[in-house]
Formats: C-alpha cells, structure tokens, sequence
C-alpha cells in the first residue's frame, strides 16, 4: 500500500486531544506532607504562562505542520515530539522549583492526569511517525534510554527529590532492588526451566506426532485457569507436602512463596514454547533437510546446523510471549508472598497510598516493553541471518 | 447461535462444565466435614461473608458487561479504520492494540485505582480498557484478511456498502472476532478474579480473605470456583467459534 499524497488527520487529532487534556486537568498536585490531601495544579498555575503557551505552541505547530499538503512535514513533526518528551522531565523540575520551597521540608509533588496524558498521546504520535516514515524500533528504544538518563542525571541533582514517586522509592531503596531481583529471578527461572522442559516436549512430541493434539490441549486448558486459582490450588498440596518432608521445608519450600509461584509460572509458560517449538520444526522444508543429508551430515548435525537455525525465529517467537506472560504473572503471585514489584502494588493498594501503587506498576509496564523490544530485535536477528 | 443449537448438537462438555460450576457454587458450602480435613484446627472452615453464588453472580456481572462493551467498540473501531474514510487511523489503531497487549492486565488493574478510586467501577473499566485490545486486533486480522476479490464481487453484484459489510465481510470475520472475545473474557475471568484486591465483589474474595488469614480452606474454595468458570466459559465459545459461519472458509 502506498502512502497517499494529502495531509495528515491523525497527528492534529492527538495533538488537539494532548492540549485539551493538557488545560483541563491537574498538571501537577502539592501535598504539605504524605498524608495530607494534595491540591492540584493546572497548568497555568503549574508552570507559568511561558511555559504554558510555549507548551501549547509546540502542539499546535504539529497539527498545523501535519497539515501541510501534499506530503506533511513528518521529519520537523518528529523533532518537536521529541523536544516535547525531553521537556517533560525538566517541566517537573521547574514546578517544583516554583513550587517547593525551603519553608516545605516535607511537601510532596504528585504527577497530576494531564501529565499523564500528555506522555501518553506523545507516546501516540511518536508510534505514528515511527510508522509513517517506517523508522526502526532501535530509534525508540535509544530515545527511551536518552529520556530515562534525562531523569535519573535530574534525581541526581536533587532537583525532583519533592517528587511524590521518587519519595517512595528512596525510602524503599533496598526493597527495591530486593523486589527487582526477585522478579527477574522467577521470570528468567520460569522462562529458562520451561524451555528446557517445553523444548525436551517439543523434541518428544516429533517422535510421536500422534501425542501432539492431546498435549498441546492440555497445556491450553492450563492456560484458561486464572492465575489466582492456579497459584491457590497449589497452596494445598504444597503446603501438605513440606508439613510431611522436613527436607523441603529446609529447602524453603512451603504453600506459599517462590515455590507454588515458580510451578505455576512454569505451567503457563510451557504452552507458547512447546507451540512454537513444534511448529517451528515442521515447517522446516523437507527438501533442506534432503540436501542437509545429501551433502552427507550426520542426523545430529542436520538438526544443530540445519533445522535449529531454521527454527530459532519461531522458538524466540515463544520465549517473547512467555516472558512478557511471565512478568506479568510474577506481579500477581506477590499476593501468595513470592515477592517481585507485585508486593508495592498490593502493599500501596493495602495502605491506600497511590505513588507505591504506581512505584510497582511502573517498572513492570517498562519491563514488558523491554522484554517485547529485546526478543523482537532479537528475533528479526535470527530471520535475517537464516535467510542469508 | 442460540443455546439451543449447542444444545442439539451435542454440545454437551460446556453443559456438563456449567453444571459443575453451579454444583460447586450452590454446594461447596455444604462440604464443611472436607474442607475441615485442610484445616483441623479452624472455628471456620467455609469462607461466609458472602454466599459464593452471589459472588458468582457479580463476578460474571463485571465480565459479560466489559465483554459486551468492549465488543462494541473494539468492532466498532476495526470497521472505521478499514473503511476508506477512516484508513488513516488504520495504522496507529493496529499498532496501539498489538503494543498495548504487552502491558499485563495487572498493571492496568494497579493503574485504575490512582485514577479512579477502589471498587467495582474502576475494575470495570479497567476490564473493558484491556478486554478491547484482543477483540480489536482480531477485528482488524478479520477484516483485512478478507479476498479483495470476494469485496470486488460482491459490489459487483450491487450490494451497498452496508450491506458488503453485515453479508460479506462480518460474517467472514465472525470467527476470527470471536477468537479475539475469547481471548479477553480469559484474561477478564482472570483479572477480574484479581479485582477483589481493589474492592470488586468477585470470586477472589475467598481466595484474598484466605490469604491474609492463611486459612488454606478459604483459598481452596476460591480457586476452584474461578478454575471451573475460566474453564466453564471456555468451552462455551469453543462451541460457539465451532458453529460459526465462516470456520470453514476461514480454515
């Protein structure tokens, strides 16, 4: 499909959305301490009327530049966008420098809903450019890491240190690694224990094809039981186990915690990883394999050199899926005390405390989208160099 | 698609799984003598703050509402883009519903109650917000997958626009749409099951209250129920994309 010749109607769209948004709800809130009420700020009121029509300025130009007939000015749009992002980090900056003073040690300044807005619908027009001049996803993850410097070079100087977020995390700094590693931990050990099991499967499902429909129905019906229930359903047994065998109570391993939360994670995960293991070995053409064994490779080195290589696309494929599955399921098994960023949400969502909640949703939202960029990358890798 | 064809056609391992679900509901509470078995040493062994078919009840009230909501509007959405007049949101659209499906539903659950407060509306919106995503990129996968030709033959037959769409295109598409609702009731049994945690009334409750009071025979009772509701519903549109028009020609 070629692009046609005219003017662009969804960049104006989302950039007179983005400054609706932005004049009409709270840019930023004030609160004197952590459990007084917070006031919001709107924008005006948050960062002054240059800002606020420079802001407001720089919106407008998209639209008017997206516009332009016959070819819209894409590249000019794709700058503002990011002066837009970059400003978003200092915008912070500057209201609490209006803002805080020495005489509010304590005061805390939460992100107001059109900030979040404003991110959002950038983050809009930043996927439409990126689709419009078909632009590669390294640029957005280099922009996101430019961004995410930005940030942290600010919380270094102390210039944020009233933001409510980065309150919460400095007085759980520890936690938070702690929280981070465990995370990582029970997705990387689910995703690496079920590609070893679910790769074994896929191995053994090509000797006896005949296995094949009757297991791959058994691991989806796993994937219809809610996580809630399955991590609840093994609390029982587990739990049954350990009070029998002292050995697997030494090993830590009890109704609750990592355990029940790594057999379940493992469960869910062997589905899209067995799937796309069987698929992916079958499609290899039959003639390759013939003329693998006709230059006179072993069976062994046909499947490591010929029909792996082949295959890697579409196992990747499976361990992308699996991990951003894995993540978000780590979150949820917080609630039968594995640990991961799950335990700040149900802790901020226990105490009513709205940054603690955001303080563990974030991280988990950024680790999918890595997740999703890293194996994507490194699926397209893997096809460009099987196609060579 | 009316019960009463999946009822004459055999259709039965739905039934049987709906009739486990309302035995478990309705009689789980009676089964005090088993479930004391788990927990010997409890005064309290069947969670009774609420009886577990309202909580069913409520539990399936969120879900078939974000359902039907976001059917709407998630095919609602795919049939703009993939008109003439809509095509430039095409991209974006298909973009944000391949990308916005990375985030767990966990987070956007998180996510609702800065925003919204606790309780059921937000789960609910919460639902309706992720449950669109699957339904609106199989939308879209239905629609644009369709022979240019067949579209090129039905107006040459004359048919007007509306009817090209609602004879041609949504039926071809029904399957592959319904796949898409398949898919978001799952997740939405599941998350809204997790909802319990920001004040929903659902099937959780038991499973929460057990947690926090470490009564094993709580959770058990819990899990088993949205167990057999996940697998319950399940199988219902197994049957149903079964009997679509259109699995044929989509095969």
């Amino acid at each position: 499909m070629s692009l046609p010749l005219r003017s662009n109607r969804v960049i104006p769209v989302l950039a007179l959305l983005a400054l609706t948004l932005l004049w009409s709800l709270d840019f930023v809130s004030i609160q004197p301490n952590r459990i007084a009420p917070g006031s919001g700020l709107g924008l005006l009121a948050a960062m002054g009327p240059v800002w606020a029509l420079l802001l407001t300025g720089l919106l407008l130009a998209c639209a008017l530049l997206a516009l332009r007939s016959p070819r819209p000015a894409y590249w000019p749009i794709l700058a503002i966008v990011w002066l837009l992002l970059l400003q978003l980090p200092l915008s912070l900056a500057w209201s609490i420098e209006r803002h805080i003073g020495a005489d509010l040690p304590y005061a805390r300044v939460g992100i107001g809903a059109g900030y979040w807005s404003l991110l959002f619908l950038l983050g809009l027009l930043l996927i439409e450019l990126q689709q419009r001049l078909r632009l590669s996803r390294v640029w957005l993850l280099g922009g996101a890491l430019v961004l995410a410097a930005l940030l942290g070079w600010l919380a270094q100087q102390d210039w944020l240190e009233p933001l409510a977020l980065l309150r919460e995390y400095q007085s759980r700094r520890s936690q938070f690694g702690a929280a981070l590693a465990s995370h990582l931990g029970l997705v990387g050990a689910a995703v690496g224990s079920s590609l070893l099991f679910g790769g074994a499967i896929a191995l053994w499902l090509q000797r006896y094809p005949r296995a094949q429909k009757g297991s791959i129905g058994l691991l989806s019906f796993i994937q219809t039981i809610p996580s809630l229930a399955l991590f609840g359903l093994l609390i029982a047994p587990l739990s049954y186990l350990s009070a029998q065998f002292p050995l697997l109570q030494q090993l830590n391993i009890r109704g609750i915690g990592w355990a029940p939360a790594l057999l379940a994670l493992i469960a869910y995960s062997l589905l899209p990883i067995v799937r796309n293991t069987c698929v992916a070995l079958q499609e290899v053409e039959a003639g390759v394999i013939e003329s693998a064994r006709g230059m006179g490779m072993s069976p062994a080195q046909v499947f490591l050199q010929v029909r792996l290589p082949l295959a890697m696309p579409l196992i990747i494929e499976g361990v992308r899926v699996t991990s951003i599955q894995a993540i978000g399921l780590t979150a949820v098994a917080a609630l039968i005390g594995a640990g991961g960023f799950g335990t700040f949400i149900f802790q901020g969502l226990g105490q009513s405390a709205m940054d603690l909640i955001i303080l563990g949703a974030l991280p988990i939202i950024v680790l999918a989208l890595l997740a999703d960029g890293l194996f994507s990358l490194l699926g397209e890798r893997f096809s460009s160099g099987a196609r060579r | 698609m009316s019960k009463l064809a999946v009822l004459r056609g055999g259709g039965w391992p739905p039934l049987l799984w709906l009739a486990l679900l309302l035995a478990a509901a309705l009689g789980l509470a009676e089964l005090d003598g088993l479930f004391r078995l788990i927990e010997p040493d409890r005064r309290t062994v069947i969670y009774a703050r609420a009886a577990f078919i309202d909580l069913l009840g409520s539990h399936l009230l969120l879900v078939t509402l974000a359902a039907c909501v976001s059917s709407l509007v998630g095919v609602g959405a795919a049939i703009m883009v993939t008109r003439r007049w809509g095509a430039d949101f095409l991209p974006l659209v298909s973009q944000v519903a391949s990308i916005g499906q990375t985030i767990p539903p966990v987070a956007v659950l998180a996510l609702a109650v800065p925003a919204l407060g606790f309780g059921s509306g937000p789960t609910l919106f919460a639902l309706m917000l992720y449950g669109l995503l699957p339904i609106l990129r199989n939308s879209l996968a239905g629609l644009r997958g369709i022979d240019p030709a067949v579209l090129e033959a039905a107006r040459g037959m004359g048919m007007a626009p509306l009817q090209v769409l609602c004879q041609v295109e949504l039926p071809l598409a029904l399957n592959v749409i319904l796949a898409g609702i398949r898919t978001s009731v799952t997740i939405n049994i599941a998350t809204a099951a997790i909802g319990s945690t920001i004040g929903a009334s659902t099937l959780g409750d038991p499973v929460i209250s057990g947690l926090v009071t470490g009564n094993t025979a709580f959770i058990l009772q819990g899990a088993i129920l949205i167990g057999l509701l996940a697998v319950a519903v399940d199988s219902l549109f197994e049957q149903l994309q079964r009997r679509a028009p259109g699995t044929r020609q989509a095969k």
